[in-house]
């Protein structure tokens, strides 16, 4: 290989000059920056450091600081981490030492013995008033209790002495964790300090150096977590107020009846309005109701079908009536159908509220930095919970079911209709603006259509979720396809359970294939 | 300059012919919509035209031509006139009234007789007994004379659905022009889009008509349908046929995979048990220090205090026991998910053949309502905390997987082509390049399956995993509000200090640098 | 050691599903393109490629998107498989070569900068010029040296500890080229490294690694669409349209006779003031003679060494009536420039 000296761009080091590109670079000092990293012991580190990174491997170091001081030396050098998994290795360690030392390992053993001696005496007692009453038989059949439980008690108290003896066992097993602890941390320390070193370089907010108020905090946490753990799990009987938190059940009582009453006297006092919501959403159903159920069968699976071709083709009418044949011949229609009423209503009812407060929320800033974590905290409730305030109002029954299944079904498309609406791009919005478009003419003619894909997500995702809680419904009375597997539960029938979760299933695939249908042909 | 063109762009245009287009659309009686679609383009106000073939056929009209939306509408609406017609004309309206009053007649009757029977008796009840009788008569009268007014109502419903018929054509021919002109302007952008008209689709419109309209019709206006239209005139017998044939398949696969199933639990149990030991076991301080440092450490103060208030409300209430059995159970399915899911997320993302098999198990996974997912595993595993994680799991599992897939999938290409021009094996490439930069991804799928995996703690101690979850049952069985609401919370508390430290801790990399 | 570092010998590339069988039917039936796809469904990307790279060179592949040139380069370290072909680097078959030996093969001889950086975002601009050492497993403190050295190199000193997203693209593009140098490669791979950038920048880093490859003479193999850059830097430069070569020569023999009209088009619009020299448009002396007379008197006129280059013979031009006269070897006098033949010559015509 041609051999030259580096022209123009070199570097400003002296030495930093060199023949071949890697072949011969020029070894590139540490020093200053680990002591500036390291601040106390600086020297030591630049060491240790360079050690470290000239092996391939894992390099044997050993920091005797972090040896003796563990979990407080990581703490006073910022490594939380470290800090965490050094207290637990000591702790598990040190549990072993002084259950070896302070508890009475045979204490439990020791008991039954005490126990079984009790017994064994009564028993003797027996097999003399027997003798004493001529009753041979009864005395035998006694004395051989008697020495079986003479012989359960020696085996309690050979028992009792292996275990009392054991304890010298945990002790020395206790120290050799201890020291093989003490030792991974030693060469632990420098390794995760030297990676540390690293990131730092390339962010100096890290923490670096040596902060006493880390090594105070670390070792107020240690004071506070190793007595207790200790004696948490040497004692013999722990204090309960260790164990269990020193919880009052008064406050739960006090609050869990002031809530009741909060939701009776709502209940009583707005009754006129949750009567008239679940009038409301009693008529929508019913009207659906008329369509699903009440119209005859061979109608209302024809047009199912029908929709099923017109929407999303062949394949998914095959599929439509491969389903709707499960569900019919077993048995399943008319649950199947009042499933999907109240799913129809409860979508319905997401669509057309959620849709709008969707474009509210995308227009306001404020209005939906408030609503976001609503909407999160909706999602993340388990559905369980609404069903608790919701019977609390409506009672139960379906308009309470269909209720519960909007808190689960609204936050998807507000989410999504926000989402697509401020995603339009802000050039087209210009654009039409720029041509004298009103707000309404460009909400309807841009903003909606452009937004469109986003929204028709959201409504797929919120029937989806709908259906999923439309079953769950079935906990208070909302009848349907769920009512049948919540009873299949109840009883562990199997075979039932199963029939009803196709059913349940094949309803989610039809409805989920008909819509992406619908909005992939737009 | 071009002053010999037309001074204004939109009033001098010259007019393009339509009519070859509209012709060709149109096929049948070409010149007519020609001449109707003409009228509607120049008109600016609202023009009204009525079309007398959709006035005759209404709905058929709209068949033959493809205007499926307008036929189904249409349809329907004249189905529901039709049936009042079908009620006023021979349905029998006072049926169910009649029917009462001919049981309370009878009801009266009895009463009556056994009025006369004590008082032959010389009971004394006799005297109420034939008050009783005489006003149940009475009502009796009152369901004979409204029955009498439900008929006479026949004739006002066939008037109604008369005149809503007509109307309903009546509109139907003064719309079909305009929307018939729409399906045209659709259809010269998308030749898809049906056009002319055709005898397949009017028999098809025929067909779909003859199955709805008598069915229909005889189903609401005869008093007593045939019980075969209301329900599927099926026995019983399939289902529970079907029902213990699967009943006894399920015990046989359990007998016959014993030994896998055992498997499972024991090792699921063994993870579980080692968590709850450390959670549940521990004294709370400690673990109370330990969430309070992990927040602060990783996600910062405010998370810290959050992290400890919420601590403290699950403390005071008495719920720690519980909460602590909680997050075992979630902790553990989460370390569960995250060990079965990023592999097969990284599998998924490799092997395209993979994902396509993975992507609609995963859709159904998370489409299924969480109660189906139960009963198989009841079947197999029996009750108990167990099965409630392994319910957990399955409910729990897609969005990992799913993210891991496309966080993998969305690396740079040419980056990974960067580190394979270096020599990078397949191990340092995943390892060094790809899972960092899918990190971001992983770990939102990581944090939305830890929130799956809470929500679903009620749904798994339906099948008998304790902890708060069951709390939250008793108190929906006993409709126990305040119960319920404050162990709702306490769920929410756990789920919101797991999501604030997991979150947390992977934005501040990003925020700090 | 031969001289020849890259050797290229009939490389094809299909892409498709059915790629073998339409390489057979090309070999038998020499089909055109769009034959191919039309009865194979396959796409040819590279067709039929010889060419020989020598030691030091700077070996110029210039062509349109879409002409294959960054397919090309692929392949000399397997990123992407050849159809057919014989494909030998440093003397070595790269197709014999086994997964293990090929990495190493990646790892220690030949460096790759990108058209697209292709930096890894979460690793420190150290640790990036490093990743070919780590993948080596060196340890930390060597890659680190050498990191440190490279970087000075390129001029990047005291960016080591940054990201490369606090980096300008050209800043980026200069760890691009240290990390392609860190593991000091025989060959070096340039997909279009300044393709994405300003063409200021373009052109310093034009300059940086002019000077950085008179220091290094690493053989390069550069892919640039741009005829100015590949004239520039390149030793020999070959011409790619439609997956084949049209032309391979010094930049000079490019300019001064395209092979065809496709290469015409594009040599059209260069300057030829620095690229063509006297030898190349005079007229032979004996020629000159026997058309103007013997007696036409050459002794007023100018002299100019036959290695000169059109913008030269332009300045002493200027100063003279006359034509000039071209000295060869020794100072004999070889041949005679005419003002209208340097107008010509300048034109690009003969």
């Amino acid at each position: 290989m041609s051999v030259r000296t580096p022209g123009g761009a070199g570097s400003d080091r002296g030495h930093g000059r060199s023949e071949r590109a890697a072949g011969a670079a020029p070894a590139f000092d540490i020093g200053d920056s680990v002591r500036e990293f390291a601040g106390p012991r600086g020297d030591y580190y630049a060491r240790a450091f360079r050690r470290i990174q000239s092996k391939a491997g894992l390099a044997a170091t050993f920091n005797r600081a972090a040896a003796l001081f563990g979990p407080v030396w990581a703490a006073a050098r910022g490594l939380w981490g470290l800090f965490w998994c050094f207290a637990i290795l000591e702790l598990l360690a040190l549990v072993q030492l002084s259950k070896g030392l302070f508890s009475e390992l045979g204490a439990a053993p020791l008991a039954r013995a005490a126990r079984l001696e009790k017994n064994y005496e009564k028993m003797v007692d027996r097999v003399q008033a027997a003798l004493e009453k001529g009753d041979q038989a009864g005395a035998d059949s006694f004395s051989l209790k008697a020495e079986r439980l003479h012989a359960a008690l020696e085996k309690a108290l050979t028992q009792a002495d292996e275990a009392a003896a054991g304890a010298t066992g945990l002790v020395i097993f206790g120290l050799i964790a201890l020291a093989a602890v003490k030792g991974l941390e030693g060469w632990v320390a420098n390794l995760s300090c030297e990676k540390r070193y690293s990131r730092w370089r390339t962010d100096r907010t890290m923490r670096a150096g040596f902060s006493w108020t880390g090594a105070a905090l670390g070792a107020v946490f240690a004071a506070l977590v190793y007595p207790l753990t200790l004696y948490g799990f040497a004692a013999t009987e722990p204090v309960a107020l260790i164990g269990t938190f020193p919880a009052d059940t008064s406050h739960y009582q006090a609050l869990a009846g002031s809530i009741d009453r909060g939701f009776d006297r709502a209940a009583d006092e707005l009754a006129f309005f949750f009567q008239g919501i679940a009038r409301g959403i009693r008529i929508l159903l019913d009207g659906l109701e008329v369509i699903f159920v009440e119209t005859p069968w061979p109608v209302v699976m024809t047009v199912i079908v029908v929709a099923a071709w017109r929407l999303a083709g062949p394949r998914v009418a095959i599929f439509t009536v491969a389903a709707l044949a499960y569900v019919a011949v077993l048995g399943f229609w008319e649950k199947a159908m009042s499933t999907v009423a109240l799913l129809g209503t409860a979508s319905f009812l997401c669509v057309a509220i959620g849709i709008p407060l969707g474009v509210w929320f995308a227009r306001s800033e404020r209005a939906y930095a408030v609503a976001r974590p609503v909407l999160d905290l909706m999602q993340t409730l388990p559905a369980f919970v609404y069903l608790i305030p919701i019977i609390a109002f409506f009672g139960t029954g379906k308009p309470p079911g269909i209720l519960a299944s909007m808190m689960f079904g609204l936050p998807p498309i507000v989410r999504l209709t926000a989402l697509g609406l401020r995603e339009v791009p802000k050039e087209v919005i210009e654009a039409a603006r720029a041509f004298g478009a009103t707000g309404r003419q460009i909400l309807v003619g841009v903003e909606i259509p452009l937004a469109a894909p986003s929204i028709m997500t959201g409504v797929n995702q919120t029937i989806l979720m709908c259906l999923s809680l439309v079953v769950i419904a079935a906990l208070i009375d909302a009848k349907g396809l769920g009512y049948d597997v919540l009873e299949a539960l109840q009883y562990a029938a199997k075979g039932q359970g199963i029939l009803a979760g196709f059913a349940i299933l094949f309803c989610a695939i039809v409805i989920d294939r008909m819509v992406q249908g619908g909005f992939r042909r737009e | 300059m071009t002053g010999a063109r037309a001074p204004q762009a939109t009033e001098a245009a010259p007019r393009i012919d339509l009519g070859p287009s509209i012709t060709e659309f149109a096929g049948r009686q070409a010149p007519f919509y020609v001449s109707r679609f003409r009228l509607l383009l120049s008109a600016r106000k609202r023009t009204w035209t009525l079309n007398r073939a959709a006035l005759l056929f209404g709905p058929l009209w709209a068949a033959a031509r493809g205007l499926w939306g307008f036929f189904w509408l249409f349809a329907i609406l004249e189905l529901f006139a039709l049936v009042q017609v079908g009620r006023g004309l021979w349905g029998d309206l006072g049926a169910p009234k009649r029917a009462e009053a001919e049981r309370l007649q009878a009801k009266s009757d009895q009463i009556a007789a056994d009025a006369e029977a004590a008082l032959s008796r010389g009971e004394s009840g006799a005297a109420a007994l034939r008050e009783s009788a005489a006003n149940l008569a009475r009502a009796a009268e009152n369901a004979f004379l409204e029955a009498g007014a439900a008929a006479a109502g026949a004739t006002t419903l066939l008037i109604v659905g008369l005149v809503l018929l007509v109307l309903f054509r009546l509109l139907e021919g003064l719309r079909a022009d305009r929307v018939y002109e729409r399906q045209y302007s659709r259809w010269r952008s998308d030749r898809r889009v049906p056009s002319g008209f055709s005898f397949s689709r009017l028999a098809a419109g025929l067909a779909l008509a003859a199955i709805m309209f008598p069915a229909t019709l005889y189903r609401f206006t005869v008093s007593q349908p045939a019980e075969w239209l209301r329900t599927v005139p099926i026995s019983r017998t399939y289902h529970t046929g079907a029902a213990n044939l699967l009943d006894r398949w399920f015990d046989r696969a359990a007998e016959a995979g014993a030994g896998v199933f055992d498997g499972i639990t024991a090792g699921t149990e063994a993870v579980l048990d080692t968590i709850e030991a450390v959670l549940a076991g521990a004294p709370w301080p400690v673990i109370v220090l330990f969430l309070l440092l992990a927040a602060w450490r990783l996600a910062g103060v405010r998370v810290a205090i959050f992290t400890g208030a919420a601590l403290a409300y699950i403390g005071l209430l008495g719920f720690w026991e519980k909460s602590m059995l909680t997050l075992a159970l979630v902790g553990s399915a989460a370390v569960f998910c995250v060990l079965i899911g990023i592999p097969v997320g990284i599998w998924c993302a490799r092997s395209r053949r993979a994902y396509a098999v993975a992507r609609p198990v995963l859709d159904l996974m998370q489409t299924m309502p969480a109660f189906v997912y139960l009963i198989p595993i009841i079947a197999f595993f029996g009750t108990g905390k167990v099965p409630g994680i392994l319910a957990t799991i399955i409910f729990s599992l897609p969005p990992v997987i799913r993210l891991t897939a496309l966080g993998l999938t969305q690396v740079p290409a040419s980056v990974v082509e960067a580190a394979r021009a270096f020599g990078a094996t397949r191990w340092q490439l995943l390892r060094g390049v790809e899972l960092p930069l899918a990190t971001p991804a992983i770990m939102t799928g990581v944090n939305q399956t830890i929130l799956m995996c809470l929500s679903m703690v009620v749904i798994a101690s339906l099948i008998g995993a304790k902890g708060l979850g069951q709390e939250v049952l008793i108190a929906l069985q006993y409709v126990a509000k305040g119960q319920g609401i404050l162990a709702g919370l306490a769920i929410l508390c756990c789920a919101m200090i797991l999501d604030r430290i997991v979150q947390g801790h992977f934005k501040r990399p990003d925020d700090g640098a | 050691m031969n001289d020849i570092v890259i050797e290229l010998e009939g490389v094809w590339k299909i892409f498709g599903e059915r790629a073998g069988e339409a390489m057979a039917a090309v070999k038998a039936e020499g089909l055109a393109k769009s034959e191919v796809l039309e009865r194979f469904g396959a796409v040819v990307g590279i067709a039929d490629v010889s060419f020989n790279v020598r030691r030091g060179e700077i070996f110029c592949i210039m062509g349109l998107s879409g002409s294959g040139k960054s397919t090309l380069v692929r392949h000399l370290n397997r990123l992407i498989e050849p159809t057919a072909g014989v494909i030998k680097l440093l003397g070595q078959d790269v197709m014999s070569l086994a997964e293990s030996e090929l990495r190493a093969m990646r790892a220690q001889k030949i460096g790759m900068v990108f058209q697209h950086m292709a930096l890894l975002p979460h690793r420190s601009v150290r640790d990036n010029v490093a990743y070919p050492l780590e993948i080596r497993g060196e340890p930390k403190g060597r890659r680190w040296d050498v990191s440190q050295h490279t970087l000075s190199l390129v001029g990047l000193d005291g960016f080591e500890d940054r990201f490369p997203r606090e980096l300008s693209g050209g800043m980026q593009q200069r760890v691009g080229l240290a990390r392609a140098l860190a593991s000091d490669p025989d060959v070096l791979l340039m997909d279009e490294p300044f393709s994405a950038l300003d063409p200021l920048i373009r052109r310093q880093l034009q300059n940086q690694f002019m000077a950085l490859s008179e220091q290094l003479h690493k053989t390069t193999l550069f892919i640039t669409h741009d005829l100015d850059e590949a004239i520039r830097l390149g030793t020999r430069i070959a011409i790619m349209k439609d997956g084949r070569i049209v032309q391979i020569g010094t930049p000079e023999e490019i300019v001064t006779d395209p092979a065809d009209d496709y290469v015409r088009d594009f040599v059209q619009d260069i300057s030829k003031l620095k690229l063509v020299f006297a030898h190349t448009i005079m007229e032979p002396l004996e020629s000159y003679r026997a058309a103007a007379g013997e007696a036409k008197d050459l002794s007023e006129s100018p002299r100019a060494p036959e290695d000169s280059d059109l913008d030269r013979l332009v300045d002493v031009s200027i100063t003279t009536p006359h034509p000039i006269v071209i000295t060869g070897a020794g100072g004999r006098d070889v041949g005679v420039v005419t003002k209208d033949r340097l107008l010509r010559g300048i034109q690009g015509g003969k």
